[in-house]
């Protein structure tokens, strides 16, 4: 395996477009804004076999998603791609990345998911399932997250509460889902004299309605773990709990999921 | 033994708290010349509460300004004995009212306040109303924020530092600490004609303070409060084991 060229790019969105259409498009579009780092393909002289990497999360600590993992059609089911899921293991140990993420959905085409394989795969090599958002990519269309420790992580760490001002700055529909929502927001470290009271029921509402007005179907929230002062009003504002990606920001930190269904009033008539 | 912290996040800002601990430090610099002597006579004299010049019942043995007795009221509240008596009361007033104010919001908690401090006075008028010993201190009021602060937080941890070591106790315990210290050494204990403990106006502030949050809570507010209650669960997140809470 080697790191991947531009050169590379025509050839590895054929494989991806092959599996599925719209995630061609969705890996071109990335290759496009991210660019290609970390990113490696499984090559036999000059054709290109496989593609695999890591992409690495801004803000926190060794923190990584597996990107793309595609293997042509014809060379599938011979151990290849566990060959090359376990090279970019070694290579994100080698620079001492601390814990590994991979999404997956639940797609089914005629009857049947499309990414039995992937999910095989990374299970094979030792990825545990962590949160499961039911309805995400679209209705009926689940998305599974699952982890692995790069590094043998605490389980007993407990970090101290933190109470930051969270301001709700924004809402945008989640990339590569139908009517998916999520919000924006920024941590303020301190109050301020005159600062409001921080995370209110009040505004969740807010931007619970904003987007039901935009036809959203549900909204996906995710925080760190230690913020004590989200919990009753989310709770208040109608959302339910996830689960929670272990060890996520850093050791001991994770990243807690919510979401909350919007009622449909379509069909009426 | 002196509670340093407790382990209870701040929801919003306690403008009222802060007030009042400004409040205290004014009057003891400006009125009490930062506890000069003369000052302090002076003041306690003129602005605390003394129980037979407010009735009339010491007859004419004023010990102090005759016309200063209904102002006395309020304004003993603002006064103090000493330096351990003011940083004491205001120490505690730190750590404990931010979030009793948190669960009434400030303009409640300002009248809370006001009235922990008058039944407690009241509670020591009763139980000697022709004393002409002049009553200084907020610990009254201040153990109305306890008797509250016990009742909402009963379990919130506080942190106890014992000679050099530091004991998380949960804040029900302190009830018993409280009190003790009261019996010990309280708010007249420096007062011009000798002095004591105003025991009875501990014990009336205390008991005020506990039913008076029954009123005075805001329910709402508290729905931003993760520990509250003796059923909550210490840690907030545990909200979400209830299965109806979970996707
Ligand atoms: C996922 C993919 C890279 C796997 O490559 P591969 O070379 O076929 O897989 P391997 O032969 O290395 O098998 C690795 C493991 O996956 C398992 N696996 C492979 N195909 C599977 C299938 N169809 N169903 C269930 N498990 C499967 C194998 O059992 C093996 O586990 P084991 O080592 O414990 O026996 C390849 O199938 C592919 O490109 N699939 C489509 C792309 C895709 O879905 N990518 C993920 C996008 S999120």
């Amino acid at each position: 395996m080697r790191a991947m060229y531009m050169s590379d790019t025509a050839s590895v969105i054929e494989i991806i477009g092959d599996h599925d259409e719209d995630d061609g498009e969705a890996a071109e579009a990335e290759f496009h804004d991210e660019g290609i780092e970390g990113q490696f393909v499984l090559v036999d002289g000059e054709t290109v076999l496989g593609i695999s990497g890591y992409r690495e999360v801004d803000g926190c600590d060794g923190t990584y998603y597996l990107s793309w993992t595609y293997l042509d059609q014809e060379m599938r089911g011979n151990g290849l791609g566990k060959r090359m899921l376990n090279d970019v293991i070694s290579r994100l140990k080698d620079i001492d990345a601390r814990k590994l993420f991979v999404k997956v959905s639940d797609y089914q085409e005629d009857g049947e998911n499309i990414y039995a394989a992937a999910l095989g795969l990374y299970k094979s090599v030792g990825f545990i399932q962590e949160v499961v958002s039911e309805d995400f990519y679209d209705e009926g269309e689940s998305q599974t997250i699952l982890g692995l420790e790069l590094k043998p992580q605490s389980q007993d760490i407990e970090l101290a509460d933190e109470k930051p001002v969270i301001r709700f700055n924004g809402l945008f529909e989640i990339a590569e889902t139908e009517g998916a929502y999520t919000f924006e927001w920024i941590v303020e470290k301190s109050a301020g004299l005159f600062g409001k009271r921080s995370f209110s029921t009040e505004d969740l509402e807010i931007g619970i309605n904003s987007i039901r007005e935009q036809g959203g179907r549900k909204i996906f929230l995710t925080f760190p773990s230690n913020l004590v002062l989200i919990h009753r009003p989310l709770q208040a504002a109608g959302f339910k709990y996830v689960g929670q990606l272990k060890d996520y920001y850093e050791e001991g930190l994770h990243e807690l999921h919510f979401s909350h269904d919007l009622e449909h009033f379509e069909a009426m008539n | 033994m002196i509670p340093i912290r407790d382990d209870n996040p701040q929801v919003a800002i306690p403008y009222v708290t802060y007030t009042i601990i400004g409040l205290n430090i004014l009057a003891w610099t400006l009125v009490q010349g930062f506890g000069d002597e003369a000052a302090l006579r002076a003041s306690v004299c003129n602005y605390g509460l003394i129980p037979g010049d407010l009735f009339g019942s010491g007859l004419d043995q004023k010990a102090c300004a005759p016309e200063g007795s209904l102002i006395g009221l309020f304004s003993s509240m603002f006064m103090h004995g000493g330096w351990a008596h003011i940083i004491g009361n205001l120490w505690f007033l730190w750590i404990f009212g931010d979030n009793v104010e948190d669960a009434m919001g400030s303009l409640r908690f300002s009248f809370f306040y006001i009235l922990s401090g008058l039944f407690a006075a009241a509670a020591q008028i009763m139980s000697d109303p022709d004393s002409m010993i002049p009553m200084i201190g907020a610990s009254g009021a201040i153990g109305g924020v306890m008797g509250a602060y016990i009742v909402l937080y009963p379990r919130v941890k506080v942190h106890l530092l014992v000679f050099i070591m530091v004991f998380r106790v949960p804040a029900f315990a302190m009830l018993a600490y409280w009190i003790g210290v009261q019996v010990l050494g309280g708010i007249s204990s420096i007062g011009v004609t000798g002095g004591g403990t105003a025991f009875w106006a501990h014990v009336g502030g205390f008991a005020a303070g506990a039913i008076l949050v029954l009123v005075f809570k805001d329910e709402e507010l508290l729905l931003n409060h993760p520990y509250h209650g003796w059923k909550q669960q210490s840690d907030p997140a545990d909200i979400w084991s209830d299965p109806s809470n979970r996707q």
